[in-house]
């Protein structure tokens, strides 16, 4: 053995008197790194529910739990809690958030005795590191998922002004799928949508190319599927988990997709026949009001195996959606192809039936086991400004309706609006389109009480309105419409609104009366409104109903006061589509348990 | 790092040439040219440390993708020289000769990602996984949750809501 194996020990002698190298307490402060992944941060207020993290989870490690947060649009209330036993703080979780609530801190030392303990909800169960600011972000531009939506082609404004041909373009499959793929399945939005459509479910249809499976899904909870699926004011989309870091999946595009794609000849064999009623079950129903509520009613009704007569007073059935909204939106042969489905499950139209004069309401009650009112708002509201009694002065409700049934419609060189709502984009869009075929140009202005932050249309109909060359002049209020020495309108004075709800947020709108404006036009439409028209209910009926400021007082299913009367859709409570559609599901299944002797008997 | 790409182009096959970083490249050779050009960079080019080898599945094209990263420490650049070789059957020759230390990363590749690489020290022996009876859990068409839940208990009293689900009951429990 060499000496120097045998001093070689006592070398290291040398070093007691140096100061150390090392960390003095390596068991109290051991920092990670700055960006080490420790334990999990949550923002709970800014966190959305949608178990994303849950679903990405390779270990299984997180539970959505409730928390006792109520569920509200697009927030589940449930939040993620991590069983730290499994997991493996590969931060995917992180990574896949679709609100950037969910970080890691760099804390990752932490000793307890109940096993039980590592297993919590961050951000709900309080932790020293919740406020640290070290930890694993996601870094920025990072995503794993599709932040824009696949963009919709549509007919520029110069070759769609001059028709009434449909703008959007729809789909095709491959943009469809990529649209789909950016769907997490989370399902927050199935509680916003009134009708409670199967959403996460239609869009993997998308995405597996399986249309016949999204169609049976669609018509489970709607049948106005293709109407939806064009003129949805898809609320849905505001509930999207994907809108919180970019762009909300394109919902009603892709159930439009889906309509697109399934031949009509197959949609009745898709969504299956109706049932056979027992012998001596089927009840007979009538429906007033060809419009979505009421069709929506008939055809779930009718499916069970009931009996359904529709009364329609106009030429064709279909209501706001044939009358209300252009062809440009929604073109009626799409419109056809969902009542011919109504149809097939048995439901009887009887269009130019006027209830009220043709029938009246006490015949029906007399003939039916119940009686559904859905009789939509289809009379204009006035402003009963100076003037607007005139025979120019129009409402955009009739002249729409003129404009479907193909009446002759005198189309003025020049005209202007007054409201900020959908409707009224519709009427200045549709005149405009009719001047552009008789003149060659368009002079259309609208005038809106609200500023353009207040607008109450939708932004893409201001947009279009715009592209089309369509004058939007916000916060003008009505004073008079002007009428020159020989009778003829000549325009229409506005004074600039100051505010349009008092302190007590009534309707009483304040001007500057110094900010004056006459808007030149041929014709003013009105377009500030609807009303339901009721006069067809008959004295005894209405005088026996029990009324809500000028509506007809109903239950949450729609029944009115009169157990054998329901009414439903816009002439109880608006403002779409949808909401007709959930209203007329409401009332079917009110309807089939009153039958049932589970309700009040009809 | 031009003057290298010049360079190594005289005498071998090179495939695509990645110029990531002024300081950082990344090569593709065919796997026959692979073991030359390595002792080639590490005896003439300076880089002489085997910072890493490691492999990406490409499942959909059917290959692996192996990257054997160097250090030049002298001049402080990298090159990561690629190879890719057949999923199916896959092996790959063995470089524990220019590096003793690569046995290790080949016997990881092995246990990982299932290829072999004939000749190394050791390369049959359990690495990290002990006792592992499934597919190579690097291959992407390992299904991880899927094991996770089967191989690992559960702690009782977990319970987990759908949030669609959840917001039903919640919200509109009767459907209307």
């Amino acid at each position: 053995m060499p000496i120097t194996t045998v001093l070689s020990p006592f070398r290291a002698w040398k070093f007691l008197f140096q100061n150390p190298v090392t960390v003095r307490d390596p068991l109290t402060e051991r920092p990670g790194a700055p960006r080490y992944r420790g334990f999990h941060q949550n923002d709970a207020e800014k966190c959305v529910g949608c178990g994303t993290c849950e679903t990405i989870c390779q270990n299984g490690a997180i539970d959505m739990i409730d928390v006792g947060l109520a569920p509200k649009d697009g927030d589940s209330g449930l939040r993620p809690r991590i069983d730290y036993g499994r997991c493996c703080w590969c931060a995917l979780c992180v990574d896949v958030c679709m609100t950037g609530s969910l970080s890691m801190s760099n804390a990752y030392t932490w000793t307890d005795a109940n096993a039980d303990a590592f297993r919590f909800t961050p951000g709900v169960d309080k932790k020293p590191w919740d406020n640290d600011q070290l930890g694993y972000r996601r870094p920025e531009g990072h995503a794993l998922h599709g932040k824009d939506r696949v963009e919709m082609a549509e007919l520029e404004p110069e070759a769609r002004i001059g028709t009434f041909d449909e703008i959007v373009a729809g789909y095709d499959v491959a943009r469809a799928r990529l649209e789909a793929d950016r769907c997490v399945e989370c399902g927050l939005c199935v509680a916003t949508c009134p009708a409670h459509m199967a959403i996460p479910q239609y869009i993997k249809a998308v995405r597996d190319g399986d249309y016949e499976r999204g169609l049976a899904l669609l018509y489970e909870t709607n049948p106005f599927s293709q109407v939806c699926g064009r003129v949805c004011t898809h609320k849905c989309e505001t509930a999207c988990a994907a809108g919180h870091e970019g762009d909300p999946i394109a919902i009603r595009w892709l159930k439009r997709h889906i309509t697109d794609q399934v031949p009509h000849k197959d949609y009745v064999r898709i969504v299956g026949k109706p049932k056979k009623a027992a012998k001596g079950e089927a009840k007979t129903i009538a429906v007033v009001g060809a419009g979505p509520a009421g069709l929506t009613a008939a055809y779930d009704l009718a499916r069970q195996g009931h009996k359904v007569v529709v009364y329609e007073v106009r030429k064709h059935p279909g209501g706001m959606p044939r009358y209300g909204i252009p062809e440009y939106r929604l073109p009626y042969d799409i419109l056809d192809a969902d009542i011919d489905v109504i149809r097939a499950m048995g439901v009887e139209i009887k269009c130019e039936t006027r209830v009220g004069s043709d029938i009246t309401m006490d015949e029906l009650k007399a003939k039916n086991d119940a009686v559904i009112l859905a009789i939509g708002l289809h009379l204009g509201r006035s402003t009963r400004i100076p003037g607007s009694d005139h025979a120019d002065v129009r409402k955009a409700v009739d002249l729409l309706r003129q404009v479907t049934d193909e009446d002759p419609v005198d189309v003025p060189k020049s005209l202007v609006v007054i409201g900020g709502g959908n409707v009224a984009m519709d009427i200045a869009r549709t005149m405009a389109r009719l001047q552009m075929k008789a003149y060659g140009e368009v002079a259309v202005t609208v005038t809106a009480l609200e500023d353009k932050a207040h607008f109450l249309a939708d932004p893409d109909e201001i947009r279009e309105c715009g592209e089309e060359g369509i004058d939007i002049v916000d916060a003008r209020g009505p004073q008079e419409v002007v009428i020159d020495a020989d009778g003829r309108v000549e325009g229409l004075r506005t004074w600039r609104v100051q505010s349009i709800f008092d302190a007590q947020g009534r309707f009483a709108p304040s001007y500057d009366e110094s900010d004056e404006r006459i808007h030149p036009g041929d014709m003013v439409i009105e377009a500030i409104g609807q009303a339901a028209g009721v006069d067809m209910l008959g004295e005894g009926l209405t005088e026996a109903l029990e009324w809500n400021r000028g509506r007809i007082q109903v239950d949450a299913d729609g029944r009115t006061s009169e157990s054998w009367l329901w009414a439903i859709g816009d002439c109880v409570k608006g403002p779409d589509v949808v909401h007709a559609v959930a209203d007329g599901h409401r009332a079917a299944k009110s309807i089939l348990a009153a039958f049932e002797g589970k309700g009040d008997e009809a | 790092m031009q003057d290298l790409q010049t360079r190594l182009a005289q005498h071998t096959d090179l495939g695509e040439w990645t110029q990531q970083r002024a300081d950082l490249a990344f090569v593709t050779v065919a796997r026959e040219h692979l073991h030359g050009l390595l002792r080639h960079l590490r005896d003439h080019e300076g880089f002489t440390h085997l910072v890493l080898l490691t492999a990406v599945d490409w499942l959909e094209d059917g290959q692996f993708q192996l990257t054997y990263l160097m250090n030049n420490r002298a001049a402080a650049r990298d090159i990561g020289v690629r190879v890719l070789i057949p999923r199916e059957g896959a092996d790959m020759d063995s470089i524990h000769d220019l590096w003793p230390t690569a046995a290790t990363y080949q016997r990881e590749l092995r246990e990982m990602f299932g290829i072999d690489f004939p000749g190394s020290p050791r390369v049959d022996e359990e690495f990290i996984l002990e006792g592992w009876r499934d597919m190579p859990p690097y291959r992407r068409d390992f299904d991880t949750l899927k094991y996770a839940q089967e191989e690992f208990a559960e702690r009782p009293g977990r319970v987990s809501k759908d949030p669609e689900t959840h917001m039903k009951q919640k919200l509109y429990p009767d459907g209307a």
